[in-house]
């Protein structure tokens, strides 16, 4: 092994061994406020393109103009809205 | 003796992993690093979002490994040592990793979806139904037994004001990270710090003698205020019992980041140090001989005990560390949700039940070093079969005090650091459930029953259900109880799993055979408990109360008994149906 | 006080508005204002929301849709083209998704909520809010001249501004809770590069826009406000009425401009038919009444001229009944 394999190979087992602390003090904290933060990004979508499901709330002019920036979460958006909620979600 | 088991035991792990569960993933699953994975298909920020493999062993390690694995096997040295190490090791080579891997994979094969979902699709509509009513009584008994156990850890005098000190110090850190926006790195060193001389503080002989001067506050001069027939109720279990739900209550009505994570996050440095510290303490002491490490618990005691005949009853007190259903919770609903490669949930799912197994061989190895402290005071009751005499926190606090000591901790503040961040693990476990207990109610019972609406009236039976554990002290039986229907939950994880896998035309024998097992041995054990429980209810001059806290058991034991058998006849309906279209169409591999 | 005087008195009223019934002048004092200040050397436009594009046939020019055009030196005049400006405005957006995500094509999900947005009926109105937004905020002008649509939609228009309002800080705050959940996260997995929140940004310019343009009608320092009326009954009571509306709405109110004002000297010359007679002197009863309830916030009596105002010509002609010879 050379010194510079040794020394990535290092580097690489240190990365891993500081993700899988993360993984086990914050990861949890960490999806939780993303989730928050995503829901409520699905209610923003709700409310400024809501005509998409046929209620209307933002003024039909602005929301075309935030429409480019949601474009990706839009189909994520309907799926979400669309998918059967089941209980045992709730846990995770 | 004990270095050698924990040794044996790795060994046999990384066999196992390396070469059983290698070739299942390869060949069987056929895993493929290049499939979208629902992370990375249907990212919405929210309830899919992927995740590196290493972020997420550490993710579900820390997700499975709870009290499970500690106290289960500590409550089944019972039975001797040997049968509990055998079956943690057999346990996880065959069936543990097999349900938390399998389950995860069909949940990603499934477009993510979880097990009511999944329950719905491959056995019947009402299998559902029945699983989430399970999984509702399921989670009622971890309250239960995890309540008696925090109960028992808050009443050793060591630990209650670091306990304090570091629920403190864990609201400070919400506070610094959300609200004062600090940097992490500033924010841990600061609270865990803080909680640190908490925790020694709360060692000082004066803060001793405060907590027994509360212990003793009340009852005889023992501190009990009345018997049992599960043995003398102290008031201090019942005081700190009633402060552990307070807690629990918090954690489940303040935000989320206020109280139960943070709290939790400070909590893990302590289990990082408790759980490193302990097994070099074990394998210096072996070199050493600085504390005793030869096993001064039989190998094998006797077949029957308290709590019922070896088989099945210790396959169920082991509820975690062999295999545990709620592992295929985690997986399904969290883990197979953030899976960025197929490939990544062999490493994530199978190596982290794997190490969960090393973990709780570790604490047989703290249960059955010690029958009785350094000061005489008895922990298994040799003259009386074995008989654990203290909590299951108790055998874990010593054991930490006395491992931890090997590496140059003072043994109080082992003891303590260990207590307390068992005690943090339980009541971050019971304010999910309560969490849950909240909105599962309201949609369960609340078309049956319109209190169940209010969602505060489900918290409510649950925490009464709590107290009611507390107050009859049979946690032991409720224990049993809880890894029954943990374990049947496993049952139902690998029955559904082995569905999934006819349906898909591959080998399911692997996880067929094990899931037979845990199915025929946990409804046994529940069926047994369900009687031991009905006959103490309805034996002469038992008290009210005990009569009630019995029927209750018994009646759950034998409802979720009888809601498996359920699942089971329409499993294997939907399985028969999958293998004759198996039959007939060859298959794809 | 004359009308004159309170241009002169109040220099920093640049922002002009005729409110009244309809077709009791508005666009005619709206055109010869402007002809007043052009005259003057101040830069001057005039606009009209109206989909009716009054201003073309005033100034007997069709403006209609091409933006700011120039009547004479320093003069313009602007009618709205709602439909068009929705079309370009649609392309834009199109252009702007497409540069974003480097696609070929907008996706058909999206392409249909672009046309099923641009249905609503309530697209054209606020399209047309916008634009007045875009006019104003840019602030070439040293005066605008609104030339309103009648009285109740002038009203819509303030309270529409209102619950724009109301709607856009909601979002804001909502983005701006999603933001610290974002940096919460940050901090947790140690990441520290954020990309800035452009939906935020876009708020926040559209929630200036607004409530500039909201301001800017209800400030008493920029804006005026003239009611127009005629000496008639029916008309007096609405004036009344609506003028009680505008100041719940705080916008301030500088005056009452009566027009169609039977001339005193016509009716002396004698020769006249009966009923311009009675309707004399029916107008007489009612400009003491109006005098009576406005009394000195009446700042011109405009004559009943020989015919239809348009051109320039007339306009002038116009514009001295208005201001007679005063000037800024
Ligand atoms: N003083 C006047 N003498 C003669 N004709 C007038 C006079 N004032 C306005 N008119 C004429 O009355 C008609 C309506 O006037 P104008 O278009 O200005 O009213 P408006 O209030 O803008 O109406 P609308 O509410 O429809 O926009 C026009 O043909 C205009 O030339
Ligand atoms: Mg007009």
């Amino acid at each position: 092994m050379t010194e510079e394999e040794k020394r990535s190979l290092i580097q690489k087992i240190k990365e891993n061994l500081s993700d899988f602390i993360y993984g086990m003090a914050s990861h949890e904290a960490t999806r939780q406020a993303l989730k928050t933060r995503g829901s409520m990004e699905h209610l923003f979508i709700l409310i400024t393109m809501g005509d998409l499901l046929g209620v209307p709330i933002l003024p039909p002019y602005y929301s075309l103009r935030l429409l480019p920036y949601v474009v990706p979460q839009i189909s994520t958006w309907k799926r979400r809205m669309l998918r059967e909620k089941d209980l045992v979600d709730a846990l995770a | 003796m004990a270095f050698w088991t924990l040794l044996i035991t790795i060994v046999i792990v990384i066999l196992g992993y390396r070469y059983y569960t290698n070739r299942v993933d390869q060949q069987i699953v056929a895993a493929d690093p290049k499939r979208a994975t629902p992370a990375k298909m249907y990212n919405d920020g929210v309830d899919f979002m992927p995740a590196s493999g290493s972020v997420l062993f550490g993710y579900q390690f820390k997700s499975i490994a709870a009290l499970g694995p500690i106290v289960g096997p500590i409550t089944a040295v019972q039975w001797g040592w040997l049968p509990a190490v055998l079956w943690l090791i057999v346990g996880v080579f065959f069936i543990g990793w097999v349900q938390d891997y399998a389950s995860a994979m069909m949940a990603m094969r499934n477009d993510g979806m979880t097990m009511g979902g999944l329950a719905y699709k491959y056995i019947s509509p009402r299998a559902r139904g029945i699983l989430l009513s399970f999984l509702y009584f399921y989670l009622l008994l971890i309250m239960g037994a995890f309540g008696a156990v925090v109960a028992g850890l808050l009443a050793a005098p060591t630990v209650p004001i670091g306990f304090l000190i570091l629920t403190l110090a864990g609201v400070l850190a919400g506070q610094m990270t959300y609200r004062w926006r600090m940097d992490l790195v500033m924010t841990t060193v600061v609270t865990v710090l803080i909680a640190l001389v908490g925790i020694w503080l709360g060692t000082m002989p004066w803060a001793q003698s405060i907590v027994k001067a509360i212990n003793g506050m009340a009852g005889n001069a023992e501190g009990v205020l009345y018997s049992t027939p599960y043995g003398p109720m102290k008031w201090s279990v019942w005081f700190w019992g009633i402060i552990a739900l307070v807690f629990t209550y918090f954690g489940s009505v303040l935000p989320i980041w206020r109280f139960a994570q943070p709290v939790n996050y400070v909590s893990f440095w302590f289990v990082m140090l408790g759980i490193v510290g302990s097994i070099l303490g074990v394998i210096i002491a072996t070199f050493t001989g600085a504390t005793g490490v030869s096993f001064e618990i039989p190998a094998y005691i006797a077949f029957n005990n308290h709590l019922g005949p070896l088989w099945p009853i210790l396959f169920v007190t082991i509820s975690c560390g062999a295999i545990s259903g709620w592992h295929s919770l985690v997986s399904t609903s969290g883990t197979a949700r953030q899976l960025e490669k197929e490939t990544d949930a062999k490493p994530v799912t199978a190596g982290a039940m794997y190490t969960e197994a090393v973990l709780a061989v570790l604490a047989v190895v703290f249960a059955a070093t010690a029958i009785a402290k350094a000061d005489g005071s008895v922990l298994y009751d040799a003259a009386n079969g074995y008989k654990l005499s203290v909590g299951a926190g108790g055998i874990w606090i010593y054991g930490m005090a006395r491992f931890l000591s090997v590496v140059g901790i003072p043994a109080d503040l082992g003891g303590a650091i260990g207590g307390i961040f068992l005690a943090v693990m339980a009541l971050t476990v019971m304010q999910l459930v309560l969490r849950f207990m909240r909105v599962a109610s309201a949609e369960l019972l609340g078309d049956k029953i319109i209190a169940f609406k209010n969602p505060h009236v489900g918290s409510l039976v649950a925490i009464a259900f709590t107290l009611l554990i507390l107050w009859t002290a049979f946690w032991q039986r409720i224990w049993v109880l809880f890894g029954g229907a943990n374990q049947l939950f496993a049952g139902l994880a690998l029955l559904l799993v082995t569905i999934w896998l006819a349906n898909e035309g591959k080998k399911y024998e692997w996880v067929f055979w094990p899931g037979v097992f845990m199915y025929v041995t946990t409804v046994a054990a529940l069926l047994i408990t369900a009687w031991k429980s009905f006959s103490a209810a309805f034996a002469p001059d038992t008290a009210a109360a005990f009569m009630v806290g019995n029927l209750i058991a018994g009646l759950i034991g034998l409802f979720l008994a009888i809601a498996a058998l359920i699942l089971a006849w329409d499993g294997w309906k939907s399985l028969s149906t999958a293998r004759s279209k198996m039959a007939a169409a060859p298959s794809g591999d | 006080m004359s009308l004159a005087k309170v241009f002169r008195e109040n220099p920093n009223r640049r922002y002009i508005m005729f409110g009244g019934k309809g077709g009791l002048g508005k666009t005619t004092f709206s055109a010869a204002t402007a002809y007043w200040l052009a005259k003057q050397g101040k830069r001057v436009l005039v606009f009209s929301v109206d989909p009716q594009a009054s201003l073309s046939d005033i100034f007997k020019q069709d403006i209609y849709g091409k933006g700011a055009v120039e009547i004479m030196p320093n003069l313009y005049a602007q009618e709205i083209d709602a439909d068009q400006h929705i079309r370009e405005y649609q392309d834009q957006i199109r252009k702007k998704i497409l540069d974003m995500y480097g696609f070929d094509k907008i996706p058909d999900e999206i392409e249909s909520y672009i046309q099923a947005a641009s249905a609503e009926p309530a697209m054209e109105e606020s399209a047309i809010f916008d634009q007045v937004v875009d006019i104003v905020v840019a602030g070439e002008f040293d005066y605008y001249i609104y030339d309103l649509v009648p009285l109740g939609h002038a009203l819509y228009y303030l309270s529409m501004a209102s619950v724009y309002d109301q709607w856009i800080s909601k979002i804001t705050k909502l983005r701006e809770e999603m933001r610290e959940y974002e940096q919460m996260a940050a901090r947790l997995s140690r990441k520290s590069e954020l990309q800035e929140d452009e939906i935020l940004r876009e708020l926040q310019d559209i929630r200036y826009r607004i409530s500039t343009s909201s301001s800017i009608l209800t400030d008493r320092e920029k804006t005026a406000f003239f009611f127009v009326l005629v000496p008639e009954e029916m008309i007096l009571i609405d004036t009344q009425n609506a003028a009680s509306l505008f100041r719940k709405y705080d916008v301030p109110l500088s005056g009452y401009i009566v027009n169609r004002v039977i001339p005193d000297e016509l009716i002396a010359k004698g020769n006249i038919p009966p009923y311009l007679r009675n309707r004399h002197a029916m107008q007489k009863k009612y400009l003491q009444k109006i005098d009576e309830l406005f009394g000195k916030d009446v700042l011109a009596r405009v004559e009943e001229m020989e015919r239809d105002i348009a051109g320039l010509s007339m306009i002038e002609k116009m514009a001295q009944a208005m201001f007679g010879e005063e000037t800024l």
